[in-house]
């Protein structure tokens, strides 16, 4: 879809009333707010995240580490956070960038928890936005909520290491979690193939659900691209904020080897341009609403539940209409249960009439008996 | 937590980020749009005609005349009707809040208390809503805009008028429209708008304007100047067509010409719906949001409207008191019916006790007495056996237990 100019009023739009125009004021606000953007790059160092961020953003966003500090770091026990903020603009439309590392991510000869500071930070960014959003005053949030997670998948040629599958299982619960295949200058193609094939499989397998871009059902041209999207998946990245000659003399940012050069933007050659579409161009307001409203209000009923809140919703008022029909059916089933003894014991008062009718109907015979044999008796003397 | 620097960075390409907005635009064509505009006003000042005019549909039907009945009502209605207006693929579900009654009594004081009252609770069931932990389903019912409209008197406000606005130009975007303008001339118009406009100034009344923003450009600025020059629209409503010129208007006719609602030259109709609808529809919305419910949303907080705990309001005060108050009702409820079953079981068992006694008494008593008739005949037997004299029978008729 073709930018929309940044017009007032009309902007080409035939309308009678103005509602049609409604789009536009929409895009209107939202340029003019600007945006936030909030990206956690994890994976183990030397994969290129760096190059990746600083490539993305045509700009040195990020500081390249210093080499030797990187040696150190085998001797630490815990994975840093570290965030860059920036304030960037493109046609006069401002993002609030920010940028989370982990160095140190995997780095360790044990690697265990060494996902949970990353899940930690995720975690403690929904809930440093929930306490902002429940004060009295929140015309400042600093909305530090992670949009996307771009996991860094080790170009083995293999699988998914059994870190990666644990991490991405932590993580895509909370966050919009997109893994790429780091250095895929590495790998063939048919190698890439491969590759991918089995990291969906493994995805799958251990049901991992990385983000999804929504589909419109009524557009065929945004299903296919959105299919293309997700075939790449994951998409495998070179990274390189260097310009190159190529054999054509056109310079490109690619990664020159003697055999030729790698190029970043060619479609050829790596998913960037798809994962760069993706991220900026197709679904970062997708991302940010995702995050918003699936992985944050996941977050906040949780926490809440956690706390023992109830919902006010109509479920709980049918539940209290539920509780008091439960009564009333226990009632009536206690009346029933009484009603049935005193039946049964009705019953047997009956039967004892009957058993007592009896008994005194025999006594009466008997009397009966008697007193015919005494009246036989005193009738034959009274003849004598 | 600690405060990273932003630090401001050039970018020496294309990223593509500045398509959000467009992301953002197309988006909002799927979801579709509402608003819920609210209108006060006496009656017969054309509400109804000018909203069926704004969106050239007929929200209202035509009204039947009421007959005059001793018995009126003393109270103001809020009365809320729906409808869905699609244009170019894009859909609005617009609510229009009427207010029947406002200003129509002997006494008014108090008309604008029960709308007020419409608005608040309106943030209220918001800001519940916006408290639950399942959020899945917020229904936005505030009051985006209220279309308020002025008696074209040519005097200046009423003092029901500015009560009106005083009340409540803190609770929603405050429109204010000279009603069926067309009662009055061109520079009876001019006059009247800055009557109004002073009296507005003079009470501290803040009615909705909008605002010309930094990055606009000179188009938009432009536009929105016109606007603002027009401020209180002065305006006539009629989806009536005539012809003039051999073109097709709305308007209407009167024996000197008729009076065209979409020509800017004869009334603001044409400006008003360029805000209303056209240029700040929106804007109107995120006002409401961000800055008008906000306002409230704080002030119930803080003035304790709201429970608070720790400084921080607590969403389910509310819901625990209620939960409380349901299970107080619930444990009496039983109570009540406990009581009720056993006197009712005790009664029945007393009975069925006495029933079961009176049948042992019963049957022992003639049991005895049987008894006692058979000793006598014994002895009577032995009596002949032994030939004594007898005394004379004394049987007795046998007789059941029941009947």
């Amino acid at each position: 879809m073709a930018p929309v100019a940044l017009t007032p009023a009309t902007n080409g739009v035939k309308s009678e009333i103005g509602v049609a125009l409604l789009p536009n004021q929409r895009h209107d606000i939202v340029y003019r707010k600007g945006t936030n953007y909030n990206i956690l790059v994890v994976g183990e160092s030397g994969s290129g995240k760096t190059t990746f961020i600083n490539t993305l953003f045509s700009t040195l966003m990020k500081d390249y580490e210093n080499e030797m500090e990187r040696f150190e770091k085998q001797y630490g026990h815990t994975v840093d956070i570290t965030i860059m903020r920036a304030d960037i603009e493109e046609k006069g439309f401002h993002c609030r960038l920010t940028i989370i590392d982990t160095p140190g991510f995997g780095d360790y000869v044990n690697n265990s928890d060494c996902w949970v500071p990353i899940v930690d930070y995720v975690d403690d960014q929904h809930a440093a936005y929930l306490e902002q959003e429940q004060q009295p005053k929140r015309d400042n949030i600093d909305d530090m909520r992670v949009h996307v997670c771009l996991y860094f998948v080790q170009p083995t040629g293999h699988n998914l290491s059994a870190l990666d599958i644990r991490v991405m299982k932590e993580l895509s619960t909370r966050v919009n979690v997109i893994p790429v295949i780091a250095k895929a200058d590495t790998l063939t193609r048919a190698e890439v193939t491969a590759f991918k094939d089995r990291i969906r499989d493994a995805l799958y397998t251990h049901g991992i659900s990385v983000y999804t871009p929504p589909n419109d059902a009524d557009d065929e041209e945004d299903q296919a691209r959105n299919r293309e999207l997700m075939t790449a998946l994951p998409f495998a990245i070179i990274g390189s904020d260097k310009e190159v000659v190529r054999k054509d003399g056109t310079r490109v940012k690619g990664r020159q080897f003697l055999w030729g050069v790698a190029e970043v933007e060619n479609e050829n050659h790596c998913d960037f341009v798809k994962l760069r579409n993706l991220l900026m161009r197709r679904h970062m307001d997708d991302l940010v609403r995702q995050t918003e409203e699936m992985h944050y209000e996941t977050f906040r009923s949780a926490k809440m539940a956690s706390e023992g809140k109830n919902d006010d919703d109509p479920v709980t008022r049918w539940k209290m209409k539920e509780d008091e029909e439960n009564m009333r059916r226990r009632f009536t089933e206690l009346v029933r249960q009484e009603e049935n003894r005193f039946k049964s014991w009705e019953q047997k008062l009956l039967s004892e009439r009957d058993r007592l009718n009896k008994d005194l109907e025999e006594s009466h015979m008997q009397v009966k008996k008697l007193s015919d044999e005494v009246r036989a008796v005193e009738e034959g003397r009274q003849r004598y | 937590m600690m405060q990273i620097p932003v630090v401001k960075k050039q970018l020496n390409g294309y990223v593509g980020f500045s398509n959000l907005p467009n992301q953002v635009h197309r988006k909002s064509i799927k979801k579709g749009f509402f608003f819920n505009l609210m209108v006060v006003g006496e009656s017969g000042l054309g509400k109804s005609t000018l909203v069926n005019t704004l969106f050239n549909t007929s929200i209202y039907p035509a009204k039947v005349e009421v007959e005059p009945t001793v018995d009126t009502p003393k109270t103001v209605d809020i009365q809320a009707i729906s409808a869905d207006i699609e244009e170019s693929g894009v859909k609005l579900k617009l609510t229009v809040i009427d207010t029947p009654g406002f200003g129509d009594f002997v006494n008014n004081e108090d008309s604008w208390r029960p709308i007020l009252a419409a608005i608040e609770s309106r943030f209220d069931s918001y800001l519940e809503q916006e408290n639950r932990v399942n959020r899945k389903r917020i229904v936005d019912n505030r009051v985006h805009a209220c279309l308020y409209f002025i008696a074209p008197t040519g005097h200046s406000l009423k003092p029901l008028d500015i009560e009106f606005m005083r009340r409540l130009h803190q609770r929603v975007n405050l429109i204010p429209v000279i009603a069926k303008s067309d009662t009055l001339t061109d520079e009876e118009i001019k006059l009247f708008k800055q009557r109004i406009l002073d009296d507005i100034a003079a009470n501290k009344i803040e009615i909705y304007k909008p605002q010309i923003y930094e990055g606009d450009d000179a188009e938009t600025i432009d536009e929105t100047k016109k606007i603002l020059e027009r401020i209180p629209f002065a305006i006539v409503g009629s989806t009536q067509e005539y012809e003039v010129n051999g073109k097709k208007v709305r308007g209407r006719k009167y024996p000197w010409g008729v009076i065209e609602v979409d020509n800017e030259d004869h009334c603001d109709f044409v400006k008003l719906r360029q805000m209303l609808i056209r240029t700040h529809m929106e804007e109107l919305k995120e006002h409401t949001n961000q800055v008008l419910y906000e306002q409230y949303r704080t002030q119930k907080i803080l003035s304790g409207g709201g429970p608070v705990i720790d400084g921080n309001p607590d969403p389910f005060a509310k819901l625990d008191e209620e939960k409380r108050a349901h299970e107080a009702k619930m444990a009496k409820m039983e109570q009540e019916m406990k009581l009720v079953f056993q006197q009712k079981v005790a009664e029945k068992e007393a009975k069925l006790k006495q029933s079961e006694e009176e049948l042992y008494a019963k049957h022992r008593e003639m049991k005895e007495q049987l008894e006692r008739q058979r000793v006598e005949l014994e002895a009577r037997r032995k009596a002949i056996a032994e030939g004594r004299p007898t005394s004379p029978e004394q049987k007795k008729k046998k007789s059941g237990l029941f009947k």
